[in-house]
């Protein structure tokens, strides 16, 4: 029988354990935010706070990110996760990390590391550490601990959740001499009885190789190093040489909560919605929840929003969820048909698209994460959707990117195309108390200009000279005028940071 | 959804759709239809007139038993 090498562990980043400075405290300590979970949605969220000058606390349970041992973390990151990555800064260190970037999924741990209690004005967390335990308070707790949340589990929160009979193993491998990098996916492969595999590169020269398995199959047989190895053996045939990094069986399930937003108590990430793998929505949404709260927390905290604009964090975030949860439910069905009238209809359409154009848009093997447009609401009266990170330049020639526009300060970008001089003073005037940066795009108008640009004009919808896109910090366009005036551009601002006569 | 008559030879069509299936095992019938309702489906092109076709088809209730 063959034997399967095993390459060693990653090698995950250690923070040693310092006592914090409460322990030895009988002040009880006051925070604004305090974030739990630090995966990608909680470390999202505290360095976009952090960027923001928002002091946040984030507990997590070990002193590490990232699993131990080499198993599954994060691999897909979407544009607009990737845009997020740029304003935070980090963006740069990603792309270079290679084909991918592995960022580590963190699940709550098995034991209890803190409680907590809500109170009229706050939540107190008891927190546990090895050299003891202390308490703090924080006016919002945001849950980041995943997809099984000790915080909802101790709210009585349903979470609607249903588990897939799907079942599948991953292998993940390097092998000696490079394979092609081109992700392959098989709906049906003849090496794995006619079920689906996937297969494609990821960081540090792995490649994932992900097999459909049956849905009654034993999971500790099917991932045991010499069966999932005869598999390899089976689809690569007898030359190739390989190295095993990880063999791990999985199911999925999904979950969604009715609401992000309890009171002071804000769910992200798998907290509050987990859908099938398909399509990378996981990681992505809980990034974009992050990025969707981020600005708003740090305006409430500073006092220059009010508490209204948080409950937007819910009325967007939820639909994008809901909408994540349909597509991806759609995707894993078309993988795991569940009747024979099923079987029929997908063998019709992959039949059918190796020689028909149209029938190739029904084949579904994950439709690919995407910035969810966001429904008309109080702050939306349009809705909302996503700006791209185009290219820009100001009109001296120097270049830049929405998204480093976006970086400095917590305030919405108003871009206005062509004002004059009168209109753009008293703009200023009638926006001053808001956190709202005015830009010209051409013109001759005193704001900061940037260069005419046709390609931003037609993304943001813009026709003509006069009219005004008003940028969220988290690049969604809130609002589209044309022939703006100073008025209608204080309107659109207040309207999207929920100011109204009670609010700064 | 149009239920007008708007097959030109509609006894041409049917003949032609049973010389389709003519000598084919069940199973293979079944992957044909699947494969003509998806080409015409493609014709139709309008959502809400295929969602209006799914509904009428599902909604149709045979007074006999499909299986001979």
């Amino acid at each position: 029988m063959e034997n399967f090498a095993f390459a060693p562990a990653y090698e995950l980043p250690v923070w040693p354990f310092t006592p914090p400075p409460e322990l030895n405290s009988a002040k009880l300590v006051r925070h604004p935010i305090v974030i739990v979970g630090a995966g990608p949605s909680g470390l999202t969220l505290a360095c976009d706070l952090a960027q923001r000058g928002v002091h946040a606390v984030l507990l997590d349970e070990d002193d590490t990110v990232g699993v131990r041992g080499a198993s599954s973390r994060g691999i897909c990151y979407a544009q607009k996760s990737l845009e997020i990555f740029e304003r935070l800064g980090i963006y740069e260190r990603i792309a270079a990390k290679g084909i991918t970037w592995s960022f580590g999924r963190t699940f709550s741990g098995e034991q209890e590391v803190y409680n907590f209690n809500l109170q009229t004005d706050g939540v107190r967390l008891e927190i546990e550490t090895p050299a003891g335990s202390y308490a703090i308070e924080a006016d919002r707790l945001i849950d980041a601990t995943g997809a099984n949340s000790p915080i909802r589990a101790q709210l009585g929160i349903e979470a609607h959740s249903s588990r897939s009979t799907d079942r599948w193993c991953i292998s993940d491998v390097r092998f000696k001499k490079p394979l092609p990098t081109e992700r392959w996916t098989w709906v049906d492969a003849p090496f794995n009885e006619g079920r689906g595999v996937w297969q494609h590169l990821m960081a540090d020269g792995v490649w994932r190789i992900d097999y459909q398995m049956p849905e009654d199959c034993d999971t500790a047989y099917i991932s045991k190093p010499e069966v999932a190895g005869a598999r390899l053996r089976e689809q690569l045939g007898p030359d190739v040489e390989f190295e095993f990094v990880w063999i791990g069986p999985y199911g999925y399930r999904d979950h969604l909560l009715d609401s992000f937003r309890h009171g002071r108590v804000f769910f992200i990430g798998d907290a509050a919605h987990v859908v099938s793998p398909f399509g990378a929505r996981g990681g992505n949404s809980g990034i974009q929840d992050a990025a969707n709260l981020g600005w708003k927390l740090a305006l409430a905290a500073q006092g220059k929003a009010g508490d209204a604009l948080l409950d937007s964090y819910d009325a967007e975030r939820q639909p994008a969820a809901r909408q994540n949860l349909q597509v991806t439910s759609r995707s894993a069905r078309f993988l795991a048909p569940r009747s024979p009238a099923e079987h029929t209809l997908r063998r019709a359409v992959v039949a059918l698209a190796a020689r028909h154009p149209f029938a190739r848009a029904l084949v579904n093997t994950g439709r690919m994460s995407v910035a969810n447009d966001y429904p008309p609401a109080p702050v939306l009266p349009e809705g909302a959707r996503t700006v791209q990170n185009l290219p820009l330049h100001w009109a001296d020639g120097r270049e830049t990117t929405l998204m480093q526009l976006l970086a400095e300060g917590t305030q919405c970008i108003g871009l206005w195309f062509a004002p004059t001089r009168e209109q753009a003073l008293a703009a200023l005037d009638a926006t001053a108390a808001l956190p709202l940066r005015l830009l010209a795009v051409g013109g001759e108008s005193g704001l900061p200009t940037l260069r005419p640009d046709d390609r931003l004009a037609a993304h943001l919808g813009m026709d003509g000279a006069g009219g005004f896109a008003l940028v969220r910090p988290d690049a969604y366009r809130a609002a589209l005028l044309s022939n703006a005036t100073p008025q209608a551009i204080a309107s659109a601002a207040r309207t999207a940071l929920a100011h109204d006569d009670k609010t700064p | 959804m149009n239920t007008a008559p708007r097959i030109p030879d509609p006894d041409g069509f049917y003949a032609a759709l049973l010389a389709a299936h003519e000598g084919l095992s069940e199973a293979h019938s079944a992957d044909l239809n699947a494969r003509l309702v998806l080409l015409l489906a493609n014709q139709c092109a309008d959502q809400e007139v295929l969602l209006a076709c799914i509904r009428a088809a599902a909604e149709d209730n045979p007074t006999t038993d499909p299986t001979p």
